[in-house]
């Protein structure tokens, strides 16, 4: 194996012989200490270092190829239990991967072993403030008799009672976002073998009015898939007539579960 | 299985950043460029993701305790 110009990406681990069909010109799967790793060839000038540089600015680029990646990773998790990798991990030679596989083969045989019959489904939950806002001014009492004390005060009364105001309004709003974000999260984590809470996104990365308020991700046994559905229809019902929007995506390949335990810095 | 929830065909940019590019496994070892090196040249999505922790700091830290981190 000269090649130079090419570069083997690895897209993901299985533990049964994947199916690629369909994909075979560009995918192919090596075997190897019992496992396989799904592998496809791709050109140094992109993937080389200087390549991928430059690259990873374009941005319609990596959302091509990331496309690609997921697309890959959830053809081979239809049929077997997979470990999928990040983006853009490469290797020099088929040989330089076997080494990989030798060398972790005993970590990813038991995080298989942990995945299997189990399927990752995400929940994000975003909110306008502003609209959670209105919704209770006109029902809290306590807010409403600070505004009748405003109405009779004096100026400078006046100007500490809407202090007050808007700190009690800013702990109820509060209040409604921790409580949605955690009732979800707690029955959710109830039905499922591991979940996770990650960091909240931005708006220009969400492409949503709304804020982030929940990021998180579930491990489910297939068995209780239903069961969760049920249970995210049912937040769906309550929450949403509250003025948040419950978004849940799935299957996905266990990105947020495969982590080499006990390896610093790993898959965090 | 519940229909509503079924994932849309099309990746979105929000799952792209959060999973693909975020999350699956990392190794180290006889690969061509190490993943480190990766990171420092997510340039435009390192700014994106970057702006995320401030986000949480201004916001305060919505959930704490047990539910902080469910690694």
């Amino acid at each position: 194996m000269v090649e130079n110009q090419q570069l083997v990406y690895l897209y993901c681990v299985a533990d049964k012989e994947p199916k690629i069909n369909g994909l075979g010109n560009i995918l192919y799967s090596i075997y190897h200490n019992s496992l396989y790793a799904v592998a496809g060839r791709v050109e140094q000038l992109e993937f080389g270092e200087e390549g991928l540089k430059k690259k990873m600015a374009d941005f319609e680029w990596v959302k091509t190829r990331a496309g690609l990646h997921e697309k890959i990773i959830e053809r081979v998790m239809s049929d077997t239990n997979v470990i999928p990798f990040k983006f853009a991990t490469l290797f020099n030679t088929d040989d330089s991967l076997k080494a990989m596989l030798e060398q972790y083969g005993q970590e990813f045989k038991a995080i298989l072993r942990k995945l299997a019959n189990k399927q990752e489904w995400g929940l994000k939950i975003y909110c306008n403030p502003e609209k959670l806002k209105t919704r209770f001014l006109n029902s809290q009492e306590k807010i409403s008799e600070i505004e009748d004390e405003i109405k009779t005060s004096s100026v400078g009364k006046g100007y500490f009672l809407k202090k007050k105001k808007e700190q009690l309004i800013e702990r109820i709003l509060n209040d409604r976002i921790n409580e949605c974000g955690r009732e979800s999260f707690e029955l959710l984590k109830e039905l499922s073998f591991e979940a996770r809470i990650n960091r909240l996104l931005p708006k220009d990365v969400t492409e949503r009015e709304d804020d982030m308020i929940l990021n998180s991700a579930f491990l489910v046994d297939r068995d209780e898939v239903d069961d969760f559905q049920n249970m995210i229809d049912t937040l769906k019902v309550h929450y949403e007539s509250k003025g948040f929007l419950l978004d849940c995506t799935g299957p996905w390949p266990p990105y947020n579960f495969c982590g080499l335990l006990g390896r610093k810095g790993q898959n965090e | 299985m519940n229909n509503a929830v079924i994932k849309s065909k099309e990746i979105t940019l929000l799952e792209i950043l959060d999973r693909v590019l975020d999350k699956g496994v990392v190794i180290s070892g006889d690969i061509v460029i190490s993943v480190a090196d990766v990171d420092l040249i997510y340039l435009g999505l390192k700014v994106l993701l970057s702006s995320v922790e401030t986000i949480e700091k201004l916001r305060g830290s919505p959930f704490v305790g047990p539910m902080q981190e469910a690694r």
